[in-house]
């Protein structure tokens, strides 16, 4: 720019010394033009001054010939002066020629310089758009430098940010490291105390070996220990028995042989001596069949559990012509189980049951069974004279009774037989009852219990 | 001792043998009875040794005792059983014992009948009864 300026004016400079040079020739060519006209008008002078010189010719006809000569002397200086003249026209019309071609240069110049400051302008122009674009690439370069300081900023975050986990990092790296540590110490006491382990087991192999060398001991003392039992049992009845005859068979002898000379309360006595021994004869025996129950080892068999029921409810009646019991059996689940041992466990139920309805005139035994989960459960209800729930728990235990011989006879072993054998068999016995109104035992067996 | 023997009783419990032998005198059937303490005498005895040299010895029944001091009843009837002379002796059983096991082995050693003594003495007598007269009466024994 600043260069095309200078050359605008050098060219403005180049232009105007044109001028002036123009407007000087223009001054010399009127200049030239007001010397002609004098000299004609000099002319005019002269001529006149030959008109008289021409009167003066005659007169002066000498001085004219010499005038003449010197006329043509003075046209051969005109011609002369004229073809200067022509000349110098000549030198004028190239020179207006050289004008128009500087004019026509000049207009074209000037065209070149209007075209230049079109082009300036546009130039101008597009360095204001390219200003502008500058601008708008200065504020985005502006706006990416305050996104960039943002992303500078949250780069910086990032880094502290990392910065802080490299660190946590570093700590989780040092627990790592510690834990890899206790790790190993772990493996470490691990191998050990397996180790350990297995010495244990190995002490505890041992010691279950030692055990079941024991457990066998323990059995083999066990059934020495049950035979000694059994043949305690045994003596024991043995023992008690033989005393027990002597003090009933010398009572009966007192009587047979003494009897006129004693009075009737001696006599009273006498009986009582051999009711109680009698009495106690039979707690022998239950006793002795009680502790056999728990040697015997039971045969398991299909037991058609009604057919036993209906059988033994009829035997009891025959036995009991007097009696009105009304026997409601329901039906019941066969079950498998020692035949003997659970018809002993029937007859003591429903024994006891008549025994104890001997008070109501209406009797009614109800028999019957139902399947709960794995287990079948069996009843015998009555409507007799039932019992305390507060003793509930006594009803099963050997020897005991809630009611005196007064009002019913027993010796308290039936339930505990009964009690005995279902446990045997892997079952419960329970009861329920409430005092005058009657009682229903219960007693479950396994539903699938292996032949 | 020149009386004849046809029934020898082996207890060793006197009320016991009191009742027994009042039951057969009841019946008339303790006339010929020898009551001996122990299983030794009994052998002693059937054996024709000691002070029953001479002694007609084969009773028509022995009944035995099963719980004896010194020789027990299994024991002397193992022995009776043994011996060829006297195992064909009748022997009989008395004890207080119902169960199974004794009943099985005394069968087992050959006894000829078991019968449990009872507490009550009316029935005890009413058997022993039954046992001398069947015994003495009515079966035929060896010869």
């Amino acid at each position: 720019m600043i260069i095309a300026n200078k050359e605008l004016v050098f060219q403005h400079e180049e232009k105007e010394k044109r001028a002036a040079e123009l407007i000087i020739a223009n001054r010399e060519l009127i200049y030239q033009n007001e010397e002609k006209e004098k000299r004609a008008s000099e002319l005019i002078i002269a001529n006149n001054e030959l008109v008289f010189q021409n009167e003066e010719k005659e007169k002066r006809a000498a001085e004219l010939i010499i005038a003449n000569k010197e006329l043509i002397f003075q046209n051969r200086e005109k011609e002369k002066r004229a073809a200067e003249l022509i000349i110098a026209n000549k030198e004028l019309a190239f020179q207006n020629e050289e004008k128009g071609k500087r004019a026509a240069e000049l207009t074209i110049a000037n065209k070149e310089l209007a075209f230049q400051n079109e082009e300036k302008g546009k130039r101008a122009a597009e360095l204001t758009i390219a200003n502008k674009e500058l601008a708008f690439q200065n504020e985005e370069k502006g706006k990416r430098a305050a996104e960039l300081m943002i992303a500078n900023k949250e780069l910086a975050f990032q880094n502290e940010e990392k910065g802080k986990r490299a660190a946590e990092l570093t700590i989780a790296n040092k627990e790592l490291a510690f834990q890899n540590e206790e790790k190993e110490k772990r493996a470490t006491e691990l191998t050990i105390a397996n180790k350990e382990l297995k010495k244990a087991e190995d002490g505890i192999r041992q010691l279950n070996e030692e055990l079941e060398q024991k457990v066998i001991q323990r059995t083999v003392q066990l059934e020495s220990v049950n035979k000694e039992l059994e043949s305690f049992s045994y003596s024991v009845a043995h023992d008690l028995r033989t005393p027990l005859r002597a003090v009933h068979g010398y009572a009966r002898i007192l009587k047979e042989d003494h009897a006129p000379s004693l009075n009737p309360e001696a006599n009273r006595v006498i009986n009582n001596i051999q009711s109680y021994a009698t009495k106690m004869g039979q707690l022998i025996d239950n006793l002795l069949s009680f502790s056999r129950l728990g040697r015997k080892e039971l045969v398991k068999v299909n037991i058609p559990m009604h057919d036993m029921v209906v059988n033994l409810c009829n035997e009891i009646k025959s036995e009991n012509i007097n009696n009105t019991i009304h026997f409601k059996i329901n039906d019941l689940q066969s079950v498998q189980g020692d035949s003997v041992a659970i018809k002993q466990v029937w007859l003591n139920l429903i024994s006891n049951a008549v025994k104890y309805s001997k008070l109501n005139s209406k009797p009614v035994i109800e028999i019957g069974s139902g399947v709960k989960g794995d287990e079948i459960d069996y009843y015998i209800k009555d409507n007799g004279a039932g019992f305390d729930m507060r003793y509930a728990s006594n009803l099963f235990g050997m020897f005991q009774r809630l009611h005196s011989d007064d009002e019913f006879e027993g010796t308290g072993i039936g339930l505990a037989i009964v009690h005995r054998i279902i446990t045997k068999h892997g079952g419960r016995v329970w009861a329920e009852g409430k005092v005058n109104e009657g009682a229903t035992f219960y007693f479950s067996l396994p539903k699938n219990a292996s032949l | 001792m020149t009386q004849e023997i046809d029934l020898l009783l082996i207890e060793d419990n006197a009320s016991d043998a009191e009742l027994i032998l009042r039951a057969l005198k009841k019946n008339n059937l303790a006339n010929q009875v020898l009551h001996v303490k122990d299983g030794n005498e009994a052998l002693t005895f059937l054996m024709g040794q000691g002070k029953y040299e001479g002694t007609k010895n084969i009773p028509k029944v022995v009944l035995l005792d099963l719980k004896m001091p010194k020789v027990n009843g299994k024991e002397t009837l193992m022995r009776i059983k043994d011996n060829n002379k006297i195992k064909n002796i009748p022997v009989v059983v008395l004890s207080s014992s119902r169960e199974d096991s004794d009943i099985n082995e005394c069968y087992d050693l050959g006894a000829n009948g078991y019968v449990v003594k009872s507490v009550e003495s009316d029935e005890f007598e009413k058997t022993i009864s039954n046992i001398g007269l069947y015994w003495l009466t009515l079966n035929e024994p060896p010869q």
